[in-house]
């Protein structure tokens, strides 16, 4: 309980990073469009104020179409395999029901952009996907042959969602050479 | 942690706490039609005690 009622709105608190939410409207994808043609940024904040702003007044992932994909990527990262950040990355996946992701994703974004992770420096950012019966939480990261640092972002980022699952890290190279038949390399 | 790091560490619990003082979209903010569909509407502050 707060002695005084005046809020401290006027005294922003500085992020470690810039990130940028981007969305990838499921209106906007066809099969002759690329991938990732109809991806765009949405905004970009440094203060945990203006995560606040934005998160407050987007849906959250059980309220987004079947197809959407909403990111949160360091600022000049771009949420792609193609981005020369990424290009050597992989990413941990949580899956959950269908309208089940909104805390788990809340919690993965305030992991993020409170620094929460040892390995920090190896997070490119998260994506959550909304399909039509599941809805899976990602988190990219930069040097996915780097087992100490992938291993122990994953175990981290199990012990803040309190996700009891097994969770797997797949190579971004394997994904985009087998697709769905790329196999673990690590698990959590 | 005692690693010497000047990296900004905010707990979730810190996070939390500024969640309701944040309702409004931040200024300068441009809701342009394709992003539309992303965006609660705007008089979200009188939905919320619906509950």
């Amino acid at each position: 309980s707060s002695a005084t009622s005046k809020p401290v709105v006027h005294q922003p608190h500085l992020l470690e990073n810039s990130w940028t939410f981007w969305f990838d409207t499921p209106a906007a994808k066809s099969k002759q469009a690329a991938w990732g043609s109809s991806m765009r940024p949405i905004y970009t904040f440094s203060t945990v104020e203006e995560f606040w702003s934005i998160y407050n007044n987007i849906h959250h992932p059980g309220k987004l179409a079947v197809g959407a994909d909403f990111y949160c990527f360091k600022h000049k990262i771009e949420p792609k395999w193609e981005d020369p950040i990424c290009a050597n990355g992989g990413k941990w996946t949580a899956n959950y029901p269908k309208g089940k992701s909104d805390t788990s994703w809340l919690y993965t974004l305030l992991a993020m952009i409170g620094e929460q992770f040892d390995h920090g420096d190896e997070i490119c950012g998260a994506v959550v996907n909304v399909r039509g019966r599941a809805e899976k939480i990602s988190i990219w990261t930069k040097n996915a042959s780097n087992e100490a640092a992938q291993v122990s972002i994953g175990k981290q980022w199990k012990e803040f969602l309190d996700y009891n699952e097994t969770m797997g890290f797949i190579f971004h190279d394997d994904a985009r050479k087998l697709d769905r038949n790329a196999k673990n390399k690590y698990v959590v | 942690d005692g690693s010497g790091s000047t990296a900004k560490k905010y707990s979730r619990d810190f996070l939390l706490k500024f969640a309701e003082q944040c309702i409004s979209l931040p200024e300068g903010f441009e809701i342009t039609a394709d992003i539309a569909d992303v965006l609660v509407s705007a008089n979200i502050s009188n939905s919320r005690d619906s509950h």
